[in-house]
């Protein structure tokens, strides 16, 4: 067994290697100086990373000091009850979201890296490429524990036609989770799809033969594309084979739940999820914050994103009395009052987020609450949304990760210290030690200590 | 990332500065910087002397002092070659230096500029290098990546093949899309979400079917599956056979080989292991077929390693394939199977019959809705937001009439085989009471829609579609940018640049933002480096003022009347849309190549390379010899070298797939 799961993590590393990052081997105690700064706790750690578009106000954001006695600024009043429970990290960045020679698409570069720490190729459909996202990383690691291995959930679908951002094509700016190099994971928009998938259309109504048969029969499915798949392998030039392997990863994938175990008691779950997504921004995400409460709460992932809309978006906050296309008003130039519709659209995204987190805090989970067991990263891949910047970005963590993360404060950072660096601490924490993801340099210092 | 040689005498020029820079764009944003740098410069005679003494000192007079490698304003950088021969190679740049010379845009108007002799004697030569290298080119077909049915391909396909009607991929997730459409092989992804999408669809489907078909008073015609039914158990193989072989064949698109009938057939006797039925063995066969790759992927096999790199023909098969793909965005059906599997596909008669036999038919709408939808942007109506204040009359069965009229046009202008051009102007449109309303127009009553003859001064042609002027807005007002962008990307082929990276540093503090719009974009266009392409830009989108948000008619706005006045940089001004759609007519080349282009990577399914101009150029000549017919761009489209050709792919290092790809 000891050996197996060995192999396991150095096939994966020989794979990760060739993308930028590589996990480190389980250290031998023997070898080890001081044990990695993994949960103590029974309860397993959970990650979720809550992605905001067109950057932010930031001295609405910023808070005046550091340290535990820092004011909330107004974007992050909403969070006052849980004000202890939070790290405002300053100073970090994105730099490979920058153009680096590629001329303008901030937008989509800026999704593109949230979570990659990668310069994205800049190509409208062709190669497109690139790093595996924080989230995957940490899915491939922890993700056989639970059915689904992550959820990738969004507020807003994309774009149905014409250019996401110039040059870019809209898998950059729709997605943040990258499964590889190639392979965005697209998120899902419907609530109620969501909830089907993770507790409905299940056969537990199903007498045990004719579950059993079911089971059988799609095992002989799935065993005869996977045969009809290896032969068409043979057939097919370098490119094709490639876009074959994320139809062979799907099977696999879905392999593996058929034989896990799909206990799943249908009233353990109460949620009213209506057909079609609620017109109203707040019920929406909401919803889609419950959606991820109870996918924790009853283990079906530990690893979800939620994209509260699409980077670039132009949605018009009317609920919030703000009628300009969002995008469009961040480039406010100066004008006050463009800014203050973007500090309005910056606060009730944060009141949703602050609903999220009373939530995780009010669910009971082994020896405390999932938000003490739970890190949550919320932020936007640009700083300033009018000059859209990518250093000092808006980045909060919430939750524990079972107690190592110390929270309560306002930690600044070295401008330019590199977002990845933080994600190397939070694959720490979550049993996933990393030496290295896209364009981190080490993990941040701080955050366990007071 | 590039290699930069800088020589003393001569000027240089990376390829991939320039493609970075999104300079090189031949049109509707295609061309790939990859095949330019891939490709080895093709050993032609560069008429090396004329660029020494025509096109050196020309840049070093009115470029270099901006373009140098140490500005490299906008990423383009004139100084870094490694040859004059691997210059001169760069044709696209070149025809970009072309284009920007010829039509004003640079140099800039504060700079010194040239006389009319020194632009004439500059395009000359680089016209003639242009042509030159076209005709020494190698022709390639370039090779599309396998491409994944996407959710309208998938609900069509379904239909066609098992009259399903319950469009099950409406529940997929969104395709993503690349080059400005969702048919894009390399760009449609599979995910384990997606996969389960497809397993419960499959259950669904194939149980519905089954269901169906079972019932006794299905007669023949309407069935899709059960040509044989009810064996006796003896019977049951040649029976599944008779059944499943014709399925298999429609759901491939080609023959199934023996061995997957063979397959295929086990699940009845798996079936009958289990104490089920044959129906119930037939509905897990489909199932089968349903999530199979060779149903999800449209497959082209590589030409075999012997061939190396070249190019073959496709298959009878393939070709089939591609044709009802890219006009039904649906399956082959029978007929034109048995075409394929008669060879005739490559018989122009035949194949001229089978397209205007296929564009004549009802699915042939896939076009209006997918191709016409993702061109002209109107796909994006259901996420359209006018600010509900400011536009009290727009509500959903508005919004849905305004697709409507640009879904009908187009449909109309397939259906009549009428010219290309009427895309630009026509005398008439489709309409409804409300949006007959909306337009001020009078006599249209009722929900039907109906063609109405339309007063050119302010309706017909798509720029006057309530779609088109709404999706190019903001929410509380009209944008003469997007609307600007819109032109040259859709209609002229000449897409501007990104803007740089930093511009609102530029901007900010110096434009009071109380000012009015048209002012704002004046005072910006006083800023050199927004100025070269804001001034092709800006004007096209002055031209549509008199439309406003949602398309609606105005003379003013805010008390002050429209001016709706534009002059190009080349300096022909016009006024209002009539006179502006006279300028667009002027230019039936660039709007005849631009719509090549999209409908061509459209129905590839790929982005267009460098080495597909001879290809389009072709095309666009065919096209204007058959004045414009719509039907003559299918034609030339399905006949031409990358849709009738394929490029054969070699193994590389480094091509090994690591286990953690596929292995969850």
């Amino acid at each position: 067994m000891a050996t197996q799961s060995q192999r396991r993590t150095l096939n994966r590393r020989t794979f990760l290697r060739g993308i930028g990052a590589s996990i480190a081997l389980p250290m031998l105690d023997a070898m080890a100086s001081s044990a990695p700064k993994v949960a103590a706790s029974v309860s397993p750690v959970r990650m979720a990373f809550v992605y905001i578009p067109n950057g932010v106000i930031v001295e609405d954001w910023t808070p005046a000091t550091d340290g535990k006695d820092f004011v909330l600024p107004h974007i992050l009043e909403p969070l006052a009850p849980h004000r202890h429970k939070l790290l405002v990290l300053s100073g970090l960045s994105q730099r490979n979201a920058q153009a680096l020679g590629d001329g303008g698409g901030d937008h989509a570069r800026a999704a593109a890296v949230f979570l990659t720490g990668v310069h994205p190729n800049k190509t409208d459909g062709s190669d497109i490429r690139n790093g595996i996202s924080v989230d995957q990383i940490a899915a491939q690691h922890i993700g056989h524990h639970t059915r689904y291995a992550s959820l990738e959930l969004t507020c807003e679908p994309g774009k149905l036609a014409g250019n996401c951002d110039t040059g870019y094509s809209c898998a950059y700016s729709n997605s943040i989770s990258w499964r590889t190099e190639t392979t965005p994971n697209p998120p899902e928009g419907n609530p109620r799809a969501v909830f089907d998938r993770l507790f409905g259309g299940g056969s537990e109504n199903l007498d045990p033969e004719t579950r059993e048969k079911r089971k059988k029969y799609r095992g002989s499915i799935l065993d005869f594309v996977l045969e009809d798949t290896q032969s068409l392998q043979k057939s097919l030039g370098p490119t094709d084979r490639r876009k074959l392997d994320e139809y062979l990863y799907a099977i696999r994938t879905i392999e593996h739940r058929i034989e896990s175990n799909e206990k799943l008691a249908a009233g353990e779950v109460e949620l009213d999820v209506p057909e079609s997504a609620p017109k109203d921004y707040a019920e929406y995400a909401r919803l889609m914050f419950d959606l991820q409460v109870l996918a924790f709460r009853t283990d079906q992932t530990r690893v979800s994103t939620f994209m509260m809309a699409h980077e670039g978006s132009n949605r018009a906050y009317r609920e919030v009395g703000v009628t300009g296309g969002h995008h469009g008003i961040s480039h406010h130039q100066g004008d006050t009052a463009k800014i203050s519709d973007i500090r309005k659209i910056n606060r009730y995204h944060m009141e949703q987020f602050a609903y999220f987190i009373e939530k995780l805090s009010a669910t009971e989970d082994g020896d405390g609450t999932l938000l003490d067991h739970s890190m949550i990263l919320y932020g936007s891949g640009i700083g300033d949304g009018n000059v859209h910047n990518h250093n000092n970005l808006p980045i909060l963590l919430a939750g524990n990760a079972g107690g190592i993360v110390k929270s309560g404060r306002h930690i600044k950072y070295a401008d330019d210290t590199p977002l990845n660096n933080l994600y190397l601490n939070m694959l720490e924490h979550a049993g996933v030690p990393t030496e290295k993801l896209g364009d981190s340099t080490g993990q941040l210092n701080y955050l366990g200590e007071v | 990332m590039w290699k930069r040689v800088k020589s003393a005498n001569s000027l240089y020029l990376p390829a991939a500065v320039l493609f970075a820079a999104g300079l090189l764009l031949t049109g509707c944003e295609t061309t790939k910087k990859v095949a330019a740098v891939e490709k080895a410069p093709e050993a032609l005679e560069h008429n090396l002397g004329a660029y020494e003494s025509t096109v050196v000192p020309f840049t070093k007079q009115y470029c270099l002092s901006c373009h140098d490698a140490e500005h490299a304003k906008g990423d383009v950088d004139f100084e870094s070659y490694e040859s004059p021969e691997l210059a001169l190679a760069d044709v696209e740049f070149w025809r970009k230096v072309s284009e920007m010379v010829q039509t004003g845009q640079m140099p800039p108007k504060k700079q010194p500029q040239p006389t009319a002799e020194e632009i004439a004697a500059v395009v000359a030569f680089l016209d003639g290098e242009h042509t030159a290298q076209r005709a020494a080119a190698k022709p390639d077909p370039g090779r599309v990546t396998m491409r994944r049915l996407n959710r309208a391909e998938y609900n069509n396909t379904v239909r066609d093949l098992l009259g399903v009607d319950f469009r099950p991929a409406d529940d997929f997730p969104a395709d993503d899309t690349g080059y400005g459409f969702d048919t894009i092989g390399s760009v449609l992804s599979l995910s384990p979400l997606l996969m389960e999408k497809y397993l419960a669809a499959a259950e669904r489907i194939a149980h519905d079917v089954v269901v169906r078909e079972s019932c006794d008073d299905v007669t023949g015609a309407k069935r899709y599956v059960f040509t044989c039914e009810h064996p006796n158990k003896p019977h049951a193989k040649v029976c599944a056979e008779r059944v499943l072989e014709p399925l298999a064949r429609r759901a491939y698109r080609r023959p199934p080989a023996s061995e997957e009938i063979e397959k295929l057939t086990g699940f009845v006797d798996l079936a009958y292991e289990n104490d089920d039925t044959f129906e119930q063995g037939i509905e897990i066969a489909l199932q089968a077929i349903l999530v199979s790759p060779q149903f999800i992927y449209r497959i082209e096999h590589n030409a075999p390693a012997r061939f190396g790199k070249e190019e073959r023909r496709l298959e009878d098969y393939e070709l089939a394939s591609r044709i009802s793909y890219f006009i039904w965005s649906s399956m082959p059906d029978a007929e034109l199977l048995d075409a394929a599997h008669d060879g005739a596909l490559r018989n122009p008669r035949v194949l001229r019959t089978q397209l205007q036999r296929m564009l004549r038919d009802p699915r042939s709408i896939a076009l209006a809705d997918h191709f016409a939808g993702q061109w002209l942007e109107f796909r994006n109506m259901t996420i359209a937001d006018p600010d509900p204040k400011l536009f009290p009359l727009f509500n959903d069965g508005l919004r849905n009439a305004m697709t409507q009229e640009t879904m009908l046009f187009f449909e109309s202008i397939v259906q009549n085989d009428r010219s290309i051009l009427d895309f630009i102007d026509a005398d008439y449109t489709y309409l409804n009471e409300a949006l007959a309303k909306h337009y001020g127009i009078d006599g249209v009553t009722g929900a039907a829609f109906r063609r109405v003859v339309v007063d050119p001064a302010q309706r017909g042609g798509v720029l006057t579609h309530a779609s088109i002027l709404t999706v190019t807005s903001y929410p509380t007002r009209t944008s003469p940018v997007l609307r600007g962008v819109w032109v040259l990307q859709n209609i002229l082929a000449s897409p501007p640049p990104p803007p740089p990276p930093d511009v609102p540093a530029l901007e900010a503090a110096k434009i009071d933002p109380n000012a009015p719009m048209r002012a704002k974009l004046e005072e910006h266009r006083k800023n050199e480096s927004c100025a070269s392409c804001h001034a092709r830009i800006d004007p096209l989108g002055f031209g549509l003022e008199n439309f406003d948000a949602v398309g609606a008619w105005r003379t003013t706005e805010g008390g002050q009347t429209i001016d709706n006045s534009g002059t190009l940089p080349d300096g022909r001004s016009f006024s209002g849309v009539a006179e502006l759609k006279k300028t667009l007519m002027d230019r039936k080349d660039d709007f005849a190549r631009c719509l090549t282009q999209k409908m061509l990577t459209y129905g590839l399914g790929r982005g267009l390379e460098p080495y597909d101009a001879p290809a389009i150029d072709k095309m666009v000549e065919n096209l204007a010899r058959n004045d414009y017919r719509f039907s003559a761009l299918v034609y030339e489209i399905v006949r031409s070298l990358p849709f009738q050709k394929r490029r054969g792919e070699v193994e590389t290092n480094g091509d090994t797939i690591a286990k953690a790809d596929v292995e969850p």
